[in-house]
């Protein structure tokens, strides 16, 4: 079971109205490469990993839940005073017709999240490098956000959540060798 | 400093307090043998625990696990009031 917290997992301020800006940042919402798509992936891998390792799927799916959490609060923050007009401006005059001012997971395109843009294969070796990939391209969205941003709020969020997909590329290649390792001690005994 | 204030910087103190339990949690998920990492996690859990009382018995639980002070349940607190986290 999860328990609702209270509180973003970092501070978020946003300094004015700017509906260009969450357009972008919706890549990161329900995007390819999205924090919707990485916790849904790691949760539902989860169940099927060897034990060494569901610690890390659990701790870092339920961490990008509250990353998802900092996003929306982005967005919803860039966008709730924005005028119909400005929307349209910004290219959102397609969200705004068919969701109005609320949000919806889809990339930075318009394009509706899809199950397909994650997998489970069950081969926790294969699982785990496709989990490392998913966090260098998260990474290398969040530079691109960050290098596209106008507002220093936004930009001191986008690198906290930068840096996070370091820590979790980097714990997920620990449990490879975790993995690698268990399996060699098998075939030694 | 007015109590809106008070309560952003104290709230800021619990969402520290609490990364570094996120962040050791995790570094220790993959270090299951680092002694030193996992008593630095006992002392953040510690410590995590303190900052969120101050919190709480001020301003109300952060999650429905905690335990309304009397203080908090006084001035009026309930689950169902904003500022929620998008709303700050």
């Amino acid at each position: 079971m999860w328990v609702y917290e209270k509180k973003l997992l970092y501070p978020v301020e946003v300094t004015t109205c700017n509906p260009m800006l969450a357009k972008y940042l919706m890549e990161q919402y329900g995007g390819a490469d999205g924090e919707l798509a990485a916790a849904l992936r790691y949760m539902n891998q989860r169940y099927t990993v060897p034990d060494k390792v569901i610690g890390v799927l659990t701790d870092i799916s339920t961490e990008e839940f509250s990353h998802l959490e900092m996003l929306a609060t982005m967005i919803y923050k860039l966008t709730k005073d924005a005028t119909p007009e400005q929307l349209e401006k910004a290219g959102l005059g397609a969200h705004f017709v068919n969701h109005g001012h609320s949000l919806f997971y889809e990339n930075a395109g318009g394009v509706p999240f899809t199950a397909t843009y994650i997998q489970s294969k069950g081969d926790p070796i294969a699982d785990l490098y496709e989990d490392i990939a998913a966090e260098e391209k998260a990474r290398a969205t969040y530079q691109w956000l960050i290098d596209i941003s106008d507002d220093p709020g936004v930009s001191d969020a986008l690198r906290f959540l930068r840096e996070r997909e370091n820590i979790h590329s980097l714990r997920f290649r620990e449990s490879v060798e975790i993995l690698k390792e268990e399996r060699d001690r098998k075939k030694i005994f | 400093m007015n109590p809106q204030e008070e309560e952003w910087q104290l709230l800021k103190k619990v969402q520290q307090a609490d990364f570094v339990v996120v962040e050791l949690t995790l570094y220790t998920d993959t270090h299951p043998n680092d002694m030193e990492a996992i008593q630095q996690w006992r002392e953040a859990i510690k410590e995590a625990a303190k900052v969120r009382r101050q919190y709480e018995s001020r301003f109300g639980p952060l999650s429905l696990l905690s335990v309304p002070s009397t203080q908090a349940i006084e001035v009026g607190w309930h689950w169902n009031s904003t500022p929620w986290p998008w709303q700050r």
